[in-house]
């Protein structure tokens, strides 16, 4: 019964020693979302949905969704919005610096959920992040989908994130539509408002048509109401969710959506699983 | 396992002799009416006859106030090397009473569930607990009975019955407390079950404050709960400071946080208590708050006691009924009250 004391350090370095990752390229994707693209000492091994630890010994340590899809190789991309303390620092980081990693944590998307469907995709503001890394893995191998679609809303044409691969993907035969909530003056080529706006006027098979959306929290009810009117069954929409993490093991409490731990059982839910969480949107 | 009959001196001067050896916690009074879980020094003034549940309750003595998790240091290349801050240290947590044996006890399950916490499960493979039952209520806000806390004994390796003739039974529970109490000379008891029940049987009845229903009819019942003008009928009165979360002996819920030491080249990286009635508990980046309500808050806690976590253990109770919340809130709010009026509500 007697514990030796390595395996207490084995236990403790698998849990919350993060794996040193090497920064080999750094992008400014608007004013306050910068992307990262880190190599690390082995494979990720994730699924799209997933999200990591991310910290700087010091300074502190977040949760900060993947943005590729699975990979085999040791790369994993991030976009990280300069928010506080541990943002700013990690944005004055350059290629070649080093971030701590753990994880993968979290449930994730499960492809087969989405294999020989309609699969549509809702993305507010920062939630394209995070549904990059299962959009990349269904573009990745369109032919085993029906119709796929993504629409993408942001605040204003300064704030969109990765414009030129929502082109490429447009280009590849996904129906891509892309708005702004206000031009704010700014030159902006596709339409004005919200995500909710152009699925009334989809063409959309409730019978084979699944859905995976995320966004700021208050996205969800009026996305969900919309694909509802288009009798799309709760069982078929897949939700992205957020809330504050300090250990992503299930016990530090803070994700807790009533009785349940958003960092081991989400942060993606199957909407149907939610309708017994009233905290949850 | 085997069952002693002691004298209570005998036993105070098993707990100095162990307290010499090892370091060993007991609850000593504090200032005018409190008690703590202080270090057995030679001249501690033991004794089990006057008790109040100390303010912060022994289950933090695993759980502690501020905890570093790993500490980092630049090496000659320059490069920086973190490596894990365990406590394998030995001690002895004496005078435990059953609502907080059992709040320890669901530390247990709740920190070895799904990842196992390192941290946790080093402090506690490496702690003895001496408990003691208690025979009366230790004050008018305890409802240990009527949370099923009462009659707890599992977690402890000896524990302790006072019995009527003024003796005491020493129940060995584990190999370590039989190894603790190789040391102490007790007379072996044939009968102990028996006298056990004896004492047990003669405990009052209520014991303490009591709910109108079982715990399982009160865990459906709050189960069943979330619009009710209960939430807002206390919180009225809170002032969100945590402090209900800081004493409750089965709350583990932490903030993690990195600082440098002045060198700017090492330091640390630490887990300190958090409580999930600050407001801030559920902030994320970019301003939303998933409870930005006290009632919002007030309810996640009450039904992680009573709901979320029973739910998922089955072990019944999580909260231990030791009183604590509504004796140390500097606007009385009791957990008790507030359950009180649930089941009434409830029933209606």
């Amino acid at each position: 019964m007697q514990t030796a004391p390595s395996d207490y350090e084995r236990l403790a370095r698998d849990t919350f020693m993060p794996q040193a990752g090497k920064i080999v390229d750094v992008a400014d994707m608007t004013a306050k979302d910068r992307y990262f693209r880190v190599e690390l000492e082995k494979p990720l091994g994730h699924h799209p949905g997933q999200f990591v630890m991310v910290s700087i010994l010091g300074v502190g340590e977040a949760p900060i969704s993947i943005s590729c899809g699975p990979r085999k190789d040791n790369i994993l991309e991030m976009v990280i919005r300069r928010t506080g303390r541990l943002t700013q620092v990690i944005h004055n980081l350059k290629v070649g610096d080093e971030l701590g990693i753990r994880g993968p944590y979290g449930s994730g998307f499960d492809l087969n959920d989405f294999y020989g469907k309609d699969v549509l995709f809702v993305a507010g503001g920062l939630g394209l992040v995070p549904l990059r890394s299962l959009i990349t893995a269904v573009a990745a191998e369109s032919g085993r989908f029906g119709r796929i679609t993504l629409i993408s809303g942001c605040r204003n044409p300064a704030e969109e994130l990765f414009r030129e691969q929502l082109k490429e993907w447009a280009d590849s035969g996904i129906d891509v539509v892309r708005l702004v909530d206000s031009t704010e003056n700014m030159p902006w080529e596709c339409s004005v408002g919200l995500v909710t706006d152009p699925i009334p006027k989809l063409s959309i098979d409730p019978k084979k048509t699944v859905v995976a959306l995320c966004g700021p929290p208050v996205m969800y009810k009026f996305v969900i109401t919309a694909l509802a009117d288009k009798r799309v069954g709760y069982d078929q929409i897949y939700v992205d969710l957020e809330r504050r993490m300090k250990c992503g093991v299930g016990k530090c409490g803070h994700c807790q959506i009533n009785g349940i731990y958003c960092c081991q059982e989400g942060p993606v839910f199957r909407f149907s699983n939610l309708e017994c969480l009233p905290e949850a949107l | 396992m085997s069952y002693y009959l002691a004298t209570r001196q005998s036993i105070i001067s098993w707990i100095k002799l162990l307290a010499s050896e090892n370091p060993t916690y007991f609850p000593e009074k504090y200032g005018g009416a409190s008690y703590r879980f202080s270090l057995v020094k030679p001249d501690s003034d033991i004794q089990f006859e006057h008790y109040t549940p100390t303010v912060v309750p022994p289950a933090k003595l695993l759980v502690p106030a501020r905890e570093e998790l790993l500490s980092f240091r630049k090496n000659e290349q320059g490069k920086t090397e973190a490596s894990p801050t365990l406590d394998t240290s030995f001690r002895v947590l004496a005078g435990v009473r059953p609502c907080d044996l059992k709040g320890i006890f669901m530390m247990d399950l709740f920190f070895n569930d799904g990842v196992p916490d390192a941290y946790y499960i080093a402090r506690r493979k490496n702690t003895a607990i001496i408990a003691y039952a208690c025979m009366v209520p230790c004050d008018p806000r305890a409802f240990c009975a009527a949370v099923e806390s009462l009659h707890h004994t599992e977690g402890a390796d000896v524990f302790i019955t006072p019995l009527a003739d003024g003796n005491l039974l020493a129940e060995i529970k584990t190999d370590l407390g039989k190894k603790l109490a190789a040391t102490a000379e007790w007379q072996q008891c044939d009968d102990g079950p028996r006298r056990k029940a004896e004492a047990v049987a003669a405990m009052p009845k209520p014991f303490g404050r009591t709910f109108p229903l079982a715990f399982p009819e009160i865990a459906k019942i709050i189960g069943r709960t979330w619009q009710s003008d209960v939430w807002e009928k206390h919180v009225v009165r809170c002032f969100s400071c945590g402090t209900c979360n800081l004493i409750c002996p089965t709350c583990y819920c932490f903030d993690v946080a990195d600082s440098f030491n002045l060198d700017v080249e090492s330091g640390s990286r630490t887990r300190t208590w958090d409580a999930c009635m600050l407001p801030q508990f559920a902030l994320v980046a970019g301003g939303h708050n998933f409870r930005p309500q006290p009632a919002a808050r007030q309810r996640h806690r009450v039904k992680r006691k009573f709901e979320y976590l029973p739910d998922k253990y089955g072990q019944g109770s999580v909260c231990v009924g030791c009183g604590r919340c509504g004796r140390q809130c500097t606007s009385h709010i009791d957990i008790y009250d507030i359950v009180t009026d649930l089941i009434q509500e409830g029933d209606q």
